[in-house]
């Protein structure tokens, strides 16, 4: 058993899993439905299709950067422009990243990493308006959930980790567990089915907990250039450190 | 099998606008890279595409092979119900009837008869008239078999079959026609950071004006939100998933080939008339992959600087060409073949060394031609 790590990455992105109606929210990481539902679209499932085998990976997000809410307002109107639908709400993460693990059978892991690679259908990151950006797959890695996210490098955008100014970086994670696990909590988050007609969704256990890892970007405070004056780019708060 | 899928990438450059509004009639932006960046949503470019179709759509070119349409739904028929074989011609023959079109007898003796014309019907069509047709034969039993009208001509809407094809339908009622989308399109961004602007106005009362009892104040003052911005506008068409939606090779390419020219030149309708902001796009790079579509927006994730050398459009197309090339190698990815075109030469250059540089409509037509023929190739 191994871990694929994914980078889920685009200008937006939006992971509901209580949305209903005319207001669609997001959660503030990728849901486990809207990660399997990815996976099913590489390999080929339709929507009606049973997720089969996919149901045995476990998922586990790291919030590499947490990006922000942005709400978006939309009407709608029938073809011939006479009827009004009602106003709808959603809302997205902007400018957010997120580490994901997938851990499962190795077989399994190579066949959906082959199929990330040529998916079946276009991927999104929770909406069909959002396709990925930048470079999805990051590679098979030994260990279980924990251990995978505990150890993979910070994969922040660059102007993220230059404005973070501090040799070590603390992540939240989200992950799979046991229900067993004394500090789980229970979310309706387990897709049962994505067809359309009744779509089903179950209860799973999830454990929220932090990570600390380095900084690949970080460089330790040297004296300023008197270069750094010219041309407007003076950064007045950079002599300041961030606290950890 | 073979895949085929169509990537649209532009920049385009749109003055003082605001041809896409939130409920307070702010511009819509989202933020990028950390910046502020202007932003029109995908569903309202995705309408603005759709009200052009009909400039590029000859909708007597779609449907090539369906006089045979009794024989088309015949079978369908028979597939889902296989015990009404018998009856399934006599059924698709009402089920015609009740929509309005007319049958003749075939040119061939023992075939099924055929409608006056061609017919454009979609696959999800014929699936859903060969239902009702079915649900109508077992409600009847062995009495006289009625169908609906009004469901029947909704059913086969041809109006709407080549839209629905290429942006899906989800309609939570199961009798309705849902459909999975063929064509991508993802929140147009400015590849600079935007703040929005406000222009103040006044309204002169006219009548007040001529009247000396009356204050000299305006009639009514307010101010409209606007930005001017240079967008990075991108579509994926996956044309596999098209031609399953329309069942008709040729019908997938020439819907394909209408909707690339409408969302190049279409543009959102909102505020136009203030700001008269139609414009084309400064550059247009498409791609055919046999893998999967690639979205090059990070090549703005960084910000172009307002003051860049030779401006905006040509740093914008710089660093289009660059990040393209860096994911190209990143993903082990060879295009099947590129076309650009846009402004002049020079502009484009950076495009020119990725894709074979053209103008629009040869651009259109060698895309057409290439996904006819590997569609011919893949079934």
């Amino acid at each position: 058993m191994s871990c694929l790590l994914l980078r889920l990455a685009a200008p937006l992105q939006s992971w509901g899993t209580s949305s209903r109606f005319t207001r669609r929210n997001t959660d503030r990481a990728p849901s486990r439905s809207g990660v399997l539902g990815l996976l099913a679209a590489a390999t080929g499932r339709r929507r009606t299709d049973p997720l089969e085998e996919l149901l045995d990976l476990r998922i586990g997000v790291r919030i590499e950067q947490p990006g922000r809410l942005e709400r978006d307002f939309q009407t709608a109107r029938s073809r011939d422009g006479q009827i009004s639908m009602p106003l709808s709400y959603r809302f997205y993460l902007a400018d957010a990243v997120f580490a994901v693990a997938v851990h499962g059978p190795d077989q399994l892991l190579e066949t959906v990493e082959q199929a990330l690679r040529a998916p079946a259908f276009p991927l999104y990151l929770g909406r069909r308006s959002c396709p990925p950006a930048g470079v999805l797959l990051h590679g098979m890695h030994d260990g279980d959930l924990a251990q995978v996210l505990a150890e993979a490098p910070w994969l922040a955008s660059p102007w993220v980790q230059k404005q973070h100014r501090a040799p070590m970086v603390t992540l939240d994670t989200v992950a799979d567990c046991p229900a067993t696990e004394p500090r789980a909590e229970l979310v309706r988050d387990e897709p049962v089915s994505f067809d359309p007609r009744h779509r089903q969704y179950d209860w799973r256990t999830v454990l929220s907990s932090q990570v600390t890892v380095p900084n690949p970007l970080h460089r330790s405070p040297t004296p300023i250039p008197a270069a750094a004056f010219a041309g407007g780019g003076h950064d007045p708060m950079a002599v300041f450190e961030e606290p950890i | 099998m073979p895949r085929t899928i169509l990537d649209v990438h532009i920049i385009q450059s749109v003055p003082p606008s605001n041809i896409n509004r939130d409920d307070t009639g702010s511009p819509k932006t989202a933020v990028y890279g950390g910046r502020r960046r202007a932003r029109v949503s995908s569903q309202a470019w995705k309408r603005a595409t759709r009200e052009a179709f009909p400039a590029h759509l000859d909708r007597s070119e779609l449907g090539m092979r369906t006089r045979q349409v009794v024989e088309v739904l015949a079978t369908e028929i028979t597939r889902q119900a296989p015990a009404l074989a018998e009856r399934a011609a006599d059924l698709a023959g009402e089920v015609l009837t009740a929509i309005g079109i007319k049958t003749k007898a075939a040119r061939k003796d023992g075939a099924a008869p055929e409608s006056e014309f061609l017919l454009f019907l979609s696959h999800r069509q014929i699936e859903s008239l060969a239902e009702l047709a079915v649900t109508a034969a077992t409600e009847a039993g062995d009495g006289k078999v009625s169908i609906n009208k009004q469901e029947a001509k909704a059913r086969a809407d041809r109006e709407h079959s080549v839209d629905i094809a290429l942006f899906g339908r989800m309609v939570a009622s199961a009798t309705d026609l849902n459909v999975e989308a063929a064509v991508q399109v993802a929140h147009a961004l400015s590849v600079h950071a935007v703040d929005n602007e406000y222009d103040y106005f006044t309204a002169v009362d006219d009548s007040k004006k001529n009247n000396d009892d009356e204050d000299a104040g305006a009639g009514m003052i307010g101010t409209v939100e606007f930005n001017s911005s240079t967008l990075y506008r991108y579509a994926a068409l996956d044309l596999d998933a098209l031609c399953d939606n329309l069942g008709d090779a040729t019908a997938a390419v020439r819907a394909a080939e209408a909707f690339t020219r409408a969302f190049i030149t279409s543009m959102p309708s909102g505020k136009q008339n203030t700001f008269a902001n139609r414009t084309l796009p400064d550059a247009v790079l498409l791609i055919v992959r046999q893998r999967q579509p690639i979205n090059l927006v990070g090549a703005f994730e960084e910000v172009v600087e307002d003051n860049a050398e030779h401006g905006r459009v040509h740093a914008a197309i710089g660093k289009l060409a660059e990040h393209a090339r860096e994911l190209h190698t990143a993903f082990d990815e060879t295009p099947v073949a590129a076309w650009t075109f846009g402004i002049g030469e020079k502009k484009i250059a950076p495009l020119a060394e990725l894709a074979t540089h053209t103008t629009f409509d040869p651009a259109v037509r060698a895309v057409g031609e290439l996904l006819g023929q590997r569609l011919a190739a893949s079934s």
